[in-house]
């Protein structure tokens, strides 16, 4: 809602701003969540997109060609250090307009994997 | 764990910057002094070495980047929403 010229309009955040002469200011999350998972990398992530299929039936899945799962704006991607490879690090990362979801996945995916892929 | 947030939350916009100096002092404040700040050629970023966290500050953005500790992610981004205007 902005008032400009002594009338009140309703208008989207975006072109709110626009006509405040304001600019967006990205806020943006990265996470990283430690979990323990034999798989490689690449099964790793086949088996996280699988449980979020299962879990997020109401939201946006996607399984990147870059090896990044998408929920919605939320991108997860998955290392394995050199050293302990069963030990995978996700690194979810998240913008501000997608706090709730960003926040929830970290916490969902902080208690692990299912043992069978979906 | 509770269920997924629905799917039509509000998605409010952010603008305005972050001031460096008042943001070092704000996090002083909350118990967070070891912070190493290094300048790049688009503002700073913020080395947290007590939490292990990183804070890309840009005139137009804010990164943070920590382990999952929610609790602490959520104190810095209160923090940092402090000096933005919600829309």
């Amino acid at each position: 809602l902005i008032m400009k010229d002594n009338s009140l309009r309703l208008v989207a955040p975006e072109q709110a701003l626009k006509e405040l002469g304001l600019s967006e200011h990205q806020l943006r999350f990265t996470c990283r969540v430690q979990i323990q998972n034999p798989q490689s990398e690449q099964d790793t992530l086949n088996t996280i997109y699988s449980h979020l299929k299962s879990v997020l039936k109401e939201h946006s899945i996607q399984h990147l060609p870059d090896g990044t799962v998408m929920v919605e704006s939320i991108l997860i991607k998955v290392s394995a250090a050199a050293e302990e490879p069963s030990t995978k690090t996700l690194l979810v990362s998240w913008s501000y307009q997608d706090e709730e979801l960003g926040g929830y996945l970290c916490t969902l995916l902080r208690k692990g994997l299912p043992q069978s892929t979906g | 764990l509770e269920e997924p947030p629905e799917h039509r939350a509000p998605k409010p916009l952010l603008s305005g910057a972050v001031p460096i100096e008042q943001f070092l002092a704000t996090l002083q404040k909350h118990g967070i002094t070891e912070v190493k700040v290094e300048d790049t050629p688009d503002g700073h970023i913020l080395h947290l070495q007590d939490e292990d966290t990183l804070i890309q500050l840009e005139e137009d953005s804010t990164h943070i980047i920590c382990d999952n500790n929610e609790m602490l992610r959520a104190t810095l981004r209160d923090l940092v929403l402090r000096f933005l205007q919600k829309f």
